[in-house]
């Protein structure tokens, strides 16, 4: 099996070289905060589960071994540490009110100019339609569109992370999209 | 179509990734059933929704943080167990051997070390014809310098 580049970094950082962890973090770490916060839908929470995340990779470097993705295996931990805190009991407490003044729309810019009171509203409810739609997903399917659609990840990957099979993984993401396009239908 | 083939068809066309010829194919189709027209519709209506999401970046001190934690955390119990073995074993192994080459010298007889024969001195011995012919040598070395040198006395050798 040929090793992907992130599979040789770990296994480097096995062998103790520690710069090549620095470039992994460099690399996912963006996309594993944000994964977590659209499944628990509260900052805070998401960047104290991604820095669980990949404070386990770290002490799990002696042990490693590529057997699948890098991407594969920090993509399980990531959803397992979102479904345990999901089911802790609290997912009331995780999301952050639609309203909050944090749900205001990120300092990244869509556009060049500054966005008028009026594209901020439009934009804000638009944003919290998306957010309740995908709230609504069971855990498990919002894990699924989530790697699906913002990892671009295949049917065979996001099985590997779940720990099921392709036609189990199709069984949550065929649903999942259904509710959305029922959800979002107004949107369009 | 069969519906979840069909579904699965329709969600990787909308999301581009279906392969070109898989794309002329189903779009001729989309053409003539008006189910998968509007399943492609509304679908693109939820890609677009979800990539509007965006998320707010990484805090600038997640790195440090994250380091921090790192270097705080206590070793897990298999490095602890590990180096408690190397803390204790090391010490008794390195004991252990000395006692172990002490007993070796021991027991072995002491052996000086031979030392090499001397090389005697070497004193270069003539034999008698050696010797008749360096005197018959200095004898004709006398004659000669008087031959030469009639008044001279006799020659410094």
């Amino acid at each position: 099996m040929t090793l992907d580049y992130d599979a040789e970094l770990m296994l480097r950082v096995r062998g103790g070289d520690g710069a090549s962890f620095g470039v992994l973090l460099e690399k996912h770490r963006t996309s594993v905060v944000h994964f977590l916060f659209r499944m628990v839908q509260n900052y805070g929470v998401a960047e104290e589960l991604a820095q669980e995340v990949f404070l386990r990779v770290y002490r799990s470097r002696e042990s490693y071994e590529a057997s699948a993705k890098f991407t594969t295996w920090l993509f399980r931990i990531a959803t397992h540490l979102a479904l345990n805190a999901l089911r802790d009991g609290k997912n009331e407490k995780f999301q952050e009110r639609l309203d909050d003044e944090s749900a205001d729309m990120p300092a990244r810019q869509v556009s060049d100019a500054r966005p008028t009171v009026e594209q901020k509203m439009v934009y804000q409810v638009r944003l919290d339609e998306v957010r309740r739609a995908v709230a609504t997903l069971p855990e498990k399917q919002r894990a699924a569109v989530l790697m699906h659609k913002y990892e671009e990840m295949e049917y065979s990957q996001i099985a590997k992370v779940l720990s099921c099979s392709e036609s189990a993984v199709k069984s949550l993401l065929f649903p999942a999209y259904e509710t959305l396009r029922a959800r979002l239908a107004h949107m369009a | 179509m069969e519906a979840r083939q069909g579904s699965e068809l329709l969600l990787e066309y909308t999301a581009g990734r279906l392969e070109p010829q898989a794309v002329a194919a189903l779009e001729a189709h989309i053409e003539s059933c008006p189910r998968c027209r509007e399943f492609a519709q509304s679908q693109e209506v939820v890609w677009q929704a979800l990539e509007a999401w965006e998320v707010e970046p990484v805090s600038m001190d997640f790195d440090r943080r994250l380091f921090a934690r790192i270097e705080n955390t206590p070793p897990s119990w298999w490095t602890r167990l590990t180096g408690q073995v190397m803390h204790h074993a090391v010490p008794v192994a390195a004991a252990a051997g000395v006692m172990i080459l002490a007993g070796l010298m021991l027991e072995r007889p002491s052996v000086m070390p031979v030392e090499p024969p001397r090389e005697s001195a070497q004193v270069e011995t003539l034999g008698p014809e050696q010797v008749q012919s360096a005197l018959d040598d200095m004898e004709m070395l006398r004659d000669f310098n008087h031959l030469v040198r009639p008044d001279s006395a006799e020659p410094r050798m």
